[in-house]
């Protein structure tokens, strides 16, 4: 079976800070939100975790630009623009296959590489995501954490209530997206493949197929471990 | 003897034919007024009085001689005395009364309409008290020699340490009398009456007229404001300034709390921040006595506050229109954002502006005054200019009558304001080009509740009282528009105000979190949730169904291997 190398530590660190900080950071916003339905916390543990949270995740995100930024792979997030129909065509077959392909058992279309790594679709949400929707969620987290420190921006902003609305709407987006993420990240050549991935870097290869599936935020046959300069494959025992 | 009776008869007959006014100018006589001091210039002659006062008879001779009367025989104008009959046993009540009834006399000569021509102020005098109070009786002096002889001040008191008083437009009459003594003891006592009352001197006194006496106070308020410039300006930013402006005649100007010629300093006079108050905010009182700054007063502490300290003296401010009475608290409990910071912070760090962001909203009272009902205010301000918008602002903007206001915004008159009427004014007043946000504040309802503020112990210090659904101190809604006086118009709303999608825009810059979070959002979150669930379900249940079809083609592969 071949096992190739996806993930290089600082995004696989990252990756699980971030699943962890947001996973308690809607819970910890549906209490502070819903206090009178749930009671998870107490809303003062519920309002201490949030804060600590936000702001980790606030570091967190800096390990993705650095990383990103510093190796240039920040090009894997960008949609090639310049061939905007047959982009949206390979984005059309992705979602074809999403919806009907894997049902029966049509071969997933995107064949990841390093410098390729995501589908279509996970491109532009995941841009989508990473460059506007978190920042906008961590700005927004930052100026609720202490109105008046930020109350210039606030202000700009409208009011503290918009920046709230702004701040609810997108727990609302992440609450539902993550559950979906989740799933998706199931949906590899077998349940676990993604998500060990995540963990160990490694991805093991479909030998059917003779590709991974491109789906999740992983899938890919080259293997680099800091820089991405050098690529190969590697047999793995299991 | 032949001699004097003849003399008596020729005065007798002169008083019956001659027009008074010429004996008294042209009959005076030496000799006669000689007769008189023969008993008047013994300087122990006095009369003791109906009320034991010893009224002096004597009489100098010679400084009568040299008065402007010099020439008169005392008869001119002591026309009741009779040489048959004198000394007799009259039965004078006082000085008071024996002056007003030789005043009396004045007026043979000096008619009110020659007096009125000549010194017009006379006219202005309400109660006339008796001429030679201000003029003198026997030494009376040419004005010219009087005036270059006496200083500014004594000048004036020459008339004014009288009780005289001044007639207003409206029929009230007012005293204009100044009590010397209590001015020798003022602040001002080494002042010259000019210095306040620019337009009088030696010189020159014009008549004024005014409405009413307190149209009087307010305008001679205005004479405090030549020296007293800073707190001059800052009265003039006051609730009361307003009030005054607004036509409410009663607020305070300057001389209703410092008092006019008896005025004190008030580093030494420390009662007259609360005492002056207490005249029209006496039902305050009982509430600051009970307070932990009033007991510590009433202890002898003098740093305790008093209403000023908070309210400020000058530039006074109403608790309902501004979030600034916090300054006052702060004046003193300088650290308080810092030593909420104990508590009240968000991890990882305690920033004083995490505690400020509370105190903006928050009085200090709706915490610290243990048993208050508390309400959330939401007052009307205007988004430019940063200031809350007047009630006849508004009227003007939306073109209403001047009384409905309250018909445009409580439109289904069920005396509260909904959120959808909450949209209405904003929307109305936007699309009229006035902009506008609800500024929201907690504090406590009643005014009295605002100065019992309790032990520190007391303070509300539990979050879930403000942040949560539905929080308990979140049950009375209220929308507040300054009146042209200044005053709030307080409107009862619906607390749903603070959770409605219609209110996102005018409340745009309230927000609490928890209590004022709006409630179709948690609806659309739990449709998100079903939503996400609902993706991975739907997926696997075609998953499952398609599974055959997989496993047919995976045959089907496996067979061409």
């Amino acid at each position: 079976m071949t096992k190739i190398f996806l993930h290089p530590l600082p995004i696989r660190i990252w990756h699980w800070v971030n699943a962890f900080a947001f996973i308690l950071l809607i819970l910890t916003g549906a209490q502070i939100k819903l206090g009178n339905a749930i009671h998870f916390f107490s809303f003062h543990t519920a309002v201490k975790i949030h804060s600590w949270l936000g702001w980790i995740l606030v570091f967190n995100y800096f390990i993705w630009v650095v990383y990103y930024f510093s190796t240039g792979n920040i090009k894997i997030y960008i949609p090639p623009l310049h061939h905007p129909i047959e982009f949206a065509k390979k984005a059309l077959r992705q979602a074809k296959f999403y919806g009907w392909g894997i049902m029966v058992g049509d071969e997933n279309p995107h064949h990841s590489t390093f410098e390729n790594k995501f589908n279509p679709m996970q491109q532009v949400s995941y841009l989508m995501i990473m460059v506007a929707l978190i920042p906008l969620q961590l700005i927004t987290g930052m100026l609720l954490w202490d109105p008046k420190l930020f109350e210039p921006i606030v202000n700009i902003a409208g009011g503290l209530q918009i920046v709230d609305l702004i701040h609810v709407f997108l727990w609302i987006f992440f609450s539902a997206f993550i559950i979906v993420h989740f799933y998706l990240a199931t949906l590899g050549h077998t349940p676990m493949a993604h998500i060990t991935a995540m963990f160990t870097g490694y991805e093991e290869l479909h030998d059917d197929h003779g590709h991974g599936h491109g789906h999740g935020e992983h899938g890919n046959k080259h293997e680099t471990e800091h820089s991405g300069s050098h690529e190969h494959t590697e047999k793995s025992s299991h | 003897m032949y001699k004097k009776r003849f003399l008596l008869v020729f005065l007798l007959v002169s008083f019956i034919f001659c027009p008074m006014y010429i004996f008294a100018a042209k009959g005076g006589s030496a000799e006669n007024n000689k007769l008189c001091l023969q008993c008047h210039s013994d300087k122990t002659l006095n009369k003791k009085l109906l009320n034991k006062e010893i009224l002096s008879l004597y009489i100098n001779g010679n400084e009568f001689a040299a008065s402007v009367h010099g020439k008169i025989s005392c008869s001119g104008c002591h026309i009741d005395i009779n040489m048959d009959n004198h000394p007799q046993s009259k039965r004078i009540p006082s000085r008071q009364d024996y002056a007003l009834s030789v005043s009396r006399n004045c007026s043979i000569c000096h008619t009110e309409a020659q007096l009125n021509q000549r010194q017009p102020i006379h006219k202005a005098l309400a109660a006339k008290g008796p001429c030679i109070e201000c003029h003198g009786s026997h030494y009376i002096r040419p004005t010219a020699i009087n005036k270059a002889g006496v200083q500014e001040n004594a000048y004036c008191l020459t008339c004014h340490r009288n009780k005289i008083s001044m007639r207003m437009k409206n029929g009230e009459t007012l005293s204009v009398y100044v009590d010397e003594n209590a001015f020798a003891s003022s602040v001002h006592a080494k002042l010259l009456c000019k210095d306040c009352h620019s337009e009088f001197s030696k010189t020159q006194h014009p008549v004024r007229t005014f409405n009413s006496r307190r149209a009087y106070t307010i305008e001679t308020s205005n004479l405090c404001g030549k020296c007293h410039k800073d707190a001059s300006k800052l009265y003039e930013t006051s609730v009361h300034i307003e009030q005054l402006k607004g036509g409410n005649e009663k607020a305070p100007a300057c001389v209703d709390c410092h008092g006019d010629h008896s005025i004190a300093s008030t580093k030494k006079d420390k009662s007259i921040g609360i005492v002056s108050c207490n005249k029209c905010h006496n039902e305050m009182n009982a509430s600051y006595e009970a307070s932990m700054h009033g007991k510590a007063r009433n202890k002898g502490d003098e740093k305790a506050p008093s209403c000023a300290s908070c309210h400020n003296a000058h530039n006074v401010e109403s608790a309902k229109m501004t979030t600034k009475i916090k300054d006052g608290c702060l004046k003193c409990h300088k650290d308080a954002a810092k030593l909420h910071t104990k508590w009240l912070k968000n991890p990882p760090v305690g920033l004083s502006t995490f505690s400020v962001a509370h105190f903006d909203a928050v009085s200090c009272a709706a915490c610290h005054s243990p048993n208050a009902d508390r309400g959330i205010y939401l007052t009307i301000y205007d988004r430019k200019t940063n200031k809350p918008l007047s009630e006849d602002e508004i009227i003007k903007t939306l073109g209403l009558e001047s009384d409905g206001l309250m018909k445009k915004f409580d439109s289904n008159s069920d005396g509260f304001i909904e959120p959808k009427e909450m949209w209405n004014i904003f929307a109305e007043l936007f699309k009229k080009g006035q902009r506008i946000t609800f500024m929201g504040n907690m504090d406590v309802q009643k005014a009295t509740d605002a100065h019992m503020i309790g032990n520190k112990s007391e303070g509300v210090k539990d979050c879930d009282k403000c942040h949560k659904p539905d929080a308990e101190l979140f049950q009375n809604v209220f929308v507040v528009v300054k009146k042209s006086d200044g005053k709030p118009l307080i409107i009862p709303a619906k607390k749903e105000v603070l959770n409605s999608i219609y209110t996102i825009l005018p409340m745009s810059k309230f927000y609490v979190l928890g209590s004022s979070s709006v409630k179709l959002l948690d609806i659309i979150f739990i449709v998100a949730l079903i939503g996400g669930i609902a993706v991975p379900i739907g997926h696997i249940t075609f998953r499952i169904i398609t599974s055959p079809i997989r496993a047919l083609r995976r045959m089907g592969k496996g067979g061409k291997k």
